[in-house]
């Protein structure tokens, strides 16, 4: 049950969320995207990404089919649900929240 | 919305499509596992480097499966479906061990399902009439008379005065005599009732009407309504039988009404019949029959009240009538007593009940406490099974599951078994309970019934599977493991925990014990108590003479002096008797307000007696001896000079005449004062008891029939032989006489004083029961217990055998060991028993709850068995083979 992420618990969801925002995507190209958007900074692994997967999808935030990508192989695709849209939006209020809270402890502790 | 259809759809698809499933995340994994050759490839590695790179990136397959497959959440259910597998497969191997501990769970799960099926049917469902909290029973009360019946027209005047009531009514007993229709005359049990009776209780005619008041004038009253199984019996079900003329008591009745098969009689109290579906049929009563008579109590009233109205309201309500009832007549000193319906109907009963619920409680206790015992002694066998699983890396949690899964198991088979045993169980149990029990009708296993078990038993599952599973997946890893099967025991901490389970074990049992022991001495006690009379070879019958043909009443003494007769001359009759009713049959009529002469009172209630009447040979038939004086002779005359005559009791001549000679004194009754009324006393006879179990004996007086012509009597025959034999000379002895009379409740005394004893027997028996099963059960566990531990310790008795020990040392310290333990647990049954036994009340009889002879006996009894279970274990033990541990050392 080991999941091995340096990302903090809750953070991947809201970037596998916000990834298939604009349109549905398989595991790999959600992985691949986060990490180049991130300038190579987040790397997703595969033994966190999948069990997430799975989470967001029985907690019906996602849900997934198959199609052919355009290499014309067979993938399994994730796409937002209209639940999932709205829990996209509370999580980035409280994203936004805790940066903006985190940022303020760190400026105010640099300006002493 | 949508989002909750949508899990619950793919949890089921986790579930039951598994292997969709996991086939899918195998496809989704390798075609990630593509994408990463296939970059590789583009960076230039070979194919098959760039395979295997993307492997080592992947990772663990199996393992991102296993973390999605939690992810899914339904790992455990398929964990419970493998420990449940693997706990079947493990039970399964030791079948001796599985059936031992399943029979004792489904003896006791059975045996409570059973009681709580009774308690559920006569406490928990609610009486079957509409809204019944809001019915209340209605009685007067007096210093002398804790519940007395209503007169008619206090009736009447309550239910035009009152302002708590949407409606009340009353019935009283009124059996009658159908014939005609070609079949032989029958008697029904009927009632007489006011109008709106049904609608008081909220029940509705199958078909046809319920009684109005107009029914209650007497030209108008020749109507009845039917019970459905006497349409069915008597009338095929006849659909178009409103309407059609009947004749009862030689008088034509109309039928206006059939009641449905659901309808329950509520019970009564006056010449009582006990509730259920045991009344035939119902006929007006003639509420304007009695002008003038206030004296006269023999209505059983029910009221409903209004919505939102309490019992308190209702009782000052009708205070306040009372009291200018008694203004306007002549006041007699009663007060209102109101009783909730439930209570009245079920308030004898609820002692017996949770008297037995607790037995069965106790028992169940020790149940779990020996499987809990049975479980640790196994789980020390499986020390080893365990500390191996846990190596290879099964966690605690994971450990205490599959050992609580494994006690469910248990505790579920139990309870399926002890399902099918209570199902058996609740038909015999309803087949003996006491005559009159309340609500007997409603006793079935159901669906709460049911429930009730299933929380039992996963309840039972838990505590009886929670301490061995905690004791054993605390194992210690390496000792378990190093040491090799011969010591692998359970420490000293686990046989201090087996210890303290067998003094609880025995303790409980003998808290069980006691209580049985004690209601064996009441019985016993009650079956030596002198009831005053001897049941021996008496015959009984009831017999009721139709007022139409024999309202006068010279006729009537005619005819039972003529029947009494011929029924003395039968050859093995010794006695023949008539009276208006038998000892131990619930009779408690009575006659207040008596004047005795030469005192200066008044006719007030405070001189109060049992009022019968009963024919020259009615005592020495039923063998009632004499006192003093003479019965009667046969020659006391209603007609002529009226010399009135009267036979009392020991307890009324003490009670009224201390110290003097009752005989020869006078009394004389405020419904006929005048001076050639007073009755004389020409005889004492022995007290009868009311009931088996009465402490005080009431004050009662007999008037002669011949001067108290009552239609309705009870013959009573004292037979040389067999009294069953009679009964057919007796109906024909009725049928010369009157072929029109119908002979009713033929019965020996020996059943009625039999039936009379019928709720102690019943609670002895099952509280017995239970009290022998726990002490076998505890004999088991104190026998577990000390055999394992004898089998741990073989070896060390071998060396002390090799030491100089004698086998009878060895006897002696085994024996030791039990009793200790059997000491400690008595000792602590014992004080239970001292602090819980009070609660057994009345159904105790001329023993104290803490009877020293009872405890005595069961301290020794319970030491007694102790010492037989320790016995085989302790003779193993003193057989130890001193070379056989030398060689293993």
């Amino acid at each position: 049950m080991s999941r091995s992420s340096d990302l903090i618990q809750g953070t991947l969801d809201l970037l596998i969320l916000n990834t298939i925002s604009l349109q549905p995507e398989h595991g790999w190209a959600i992985a691949k995207r986060i990490q180049q958007v991130s300038n190579e900074v987040l790397q997703v692994s595969q033994g966190a990404l999948y069990p997430a997967l799975h989470r967001l999808e029985q907690q019906g935030w996602i849900k997934a089919d198959w199609r052919v990508t355009e290499s014309g192989r067979d993938a399994k695709f994730y796409a937002l649900t209209r639940a999932g849209r709205v829990q996209l939006q509370k999580v980035l209020a409280q994203w936004d929240r805790l940066s903006n809270a985190v940022g303020l402890v760190i400026r105010i502790g640099a300006a002493q | 919305m949508k989002r909750l259809l949508d899990i619950v759809r793919l949890r089921l698809r986790s579930l039951f499509g598994r292997t969709n499933v996991e086939r899918e995340l195998e496809r989704e994994l390798s075609f990630h596992l593509d994408q990463l050759t296939e970059e590789n490839f583009a960076l230039g590695m070979s194919g098959q480097d760039a395979r295997a790179a993307a492997k080592r990136s992947l990772g663990g397959v199996s393992q991102i499966q296993e973390s999605c497959r939690d992810m899914r959440r339904t790992n455990h259910i398929g964990t419970l479906w493998n420990d449940l597998r693997y706990a079947i497969r493990t039970l399964g191997r030791t079948p001796g061990f599985t059936f031992v501990i399943v029979l004792t769970l489904a003896l006791s799960i059975g045996a409570n399902s059973a009681i709580f099926s009774v308690i559920q049917g006569v406490l928990l469902r609610p009486l079957p009439f509409a809204q019944p909290d809001r019915l209340l029973r209605v009685y007067f009360q007096s210093d002398s008379q804790p519940k007395f019946p209503l007169n008619p027209n206090d009736f009447r005047d309550f239910r035009e005065r009152n302002r708590t009531f949407e409606s009340i009514a009353a019935l009283t007993r009124h059996d009658v005599q159908l014939s005609g229709s070609g079949a032989d005359p029958v008697m029904l049990r009927g009632f007489t009732v006011t109008g709106g009776y049904f609608h008081t209780l909220g029940l509705t005619p199958f078909r046809g009407r319920d009684f109005t008041f107009d029914d209650e004038l007497a030209e108008r009253g020749r109507l009845a309504i039917l019970s459905d199984h006497l349409w069915r019996s008597r009338f095929s079900a006849d659909p178009n039988i409103l309407g059609r003329k009947i004749t009862l008591n030689t008088e034509t009745f109309t039928i206006v009404g059939i009641m449905g098969p659901d309808v329950q009689h509520p019970g009564n109290n006056f010449q009582a019949v006990a509730d259920g579906d045991t009344v035939d049929l119902w006929m007006p009563f003639a509420l304007y029959d009695y002008p003038g008579d206030r004296g006269s109590h023999y209505l059983d009233t029910f009221a409903r009240l209004k919505p939102g109205a309490t019992q308190a309201e209702a009782n000052a309500d009708l205070s306040t009538v009372l009291q200018q009832l008694m203004k306007e007549h002549t006041g007699r000193g009663w007060r209102i007593y109101t009783i909730p319906l439930y209570q009245e109907t079920v308030g004898r009963s609820k002692r017996m009940l949770f008297v037995l619920l607790a037995a069965v409680g106790l028992l169940l206790l020790i149940a779990c406490v020996n499987a809990a015992n049975l479980l640790l002694a196994r789980s020390s066998a499986r020390v080893r099974e365990i500390a191996v699983r846990s190596a290879l890396g099964a966690a605690r949690g994971r450990i205490v599951r599959q050992l609580l899964t494994e006690s469910l198991v248990i505790a579920l088979a139990g309870a399926a078994l002890g399902t099918v045993l209570a199902y058996g169980g609740v038909r015999v149990l309803v087949s003996f309970l006491p005559a009159g029990f309340p609500r007997a009708s409603a006793i079935r296993l159901d669906a709460t019934v049911f429930a009730f078990t299933l929380i039992v038993a996963l309840l039972t599952g838990l505590l009886f599977g929670l301490v061995p599973a905690l004791t054993a997946s605390r194992t210690d890893l390496q000792n378990s493991l190093r040491e090799s099967g011969r010591s692998a025991t359970g420490g000293a901490g686990q046989l201090r925990l087996r210890n303290f389970l067998v003094v609880g074990e025995t303790g409980l049992a003998c808290v069980l014990l006691i209580a049985a022991g004690l209601m064996l001495h009441s019985f016993v006690n009650l079956l030596r108590a002198d009831s005053g009379f001897q049941p021996q070879q008496v015959l009984t019958a009831s017999l009721s003479l139709p007022m139409q043909r024999y309202r006068p009443m010279p006729k009537r003494v005619a005819f039972y002096k003529q029947l009494l007769d011929s029924l003395a001359a039968l050859p093995g009759v010794q006695y023949a008797g008539a009276g208006t009713d038998l000892p131990w049959t619930g009779y408690d009529g009575n006659a207040d307000g008596y004047k005795i002469e030469g005192r200066s009172d008044g006719y007030n209630s405070k001189t109060t007696a049992r009022y019968h009447a009963a024919t020259p040979d009615y005592f020495r038939t039923l063998g009632i001896p004499l006192v003093r004086g003479r019965f009667f002779d046969g020659r006391e005359d209603y007609v002529s000079d009226f010399a009135g005559v009267i036979i009392v009791n020991e307890s009324m001549a003490n009670r009224y005449w201390p110290g003097e000679d009752a005989i020869g004194k006078r009394i004389s009754f405020r419904s006929r004062p005048k001076e050639k009324d007073w009755m004389q006393i020409i005889g004492i006879v022995r007290d009868v008891k009311d009931e088996p179990n009465s402490t005080t004996n009431h004050p009662a007086f007999w008037l002669p029939h011949s001067q108290q012509p009552d239609p309705n009597m009870l013959v009573v025959m004292r037979s040389s032989t067999d009294p069953a034999l009679l009964a057919n000379q007796f109906r024909l002895a009725v049928r010369q006489l009157d072929p029109e009379l119908a002979v009713a409740d033929l019965r020996t005394m020996n059943q009625i004083s039999s039936s009379a004893l019928s709720t102690q027997r019943f609670s002895l028996f099952l509280v017995g029961l239970f009290a022998l099963l726990a002490l076998v059960l505890a004999t088991f566990g104190m026998y577990g217990v000390i055999s394992y531990s004898v089998n741990q310790r073989m070896h060390e008795f071998g060396l002390r055998m090799a030491l100089g020990a004698r086998p009878a040392d060895l006897l002696r310290l085994i024996l030791g060991q039990g009793l200790q333990l059997s000491i400690l647990g008595a000792a602590a049954g014992l004080l239970c028993a001292a602090a819980l036994t009070k609660l057994l009340g009345s159904l105790l009889y001329g023993v104290s709850a803490t009877d020293p002879v009872t405890f005595s006996a069961v301290a020794l009894l319970s030491l007694g068995t102790t010492t037989l279970a320790c016995y085989f274990p302790a003779r193993r033990a003193a057989s130890a083979d001193p070379m056989h541990s030398l060689r293993s050392e």
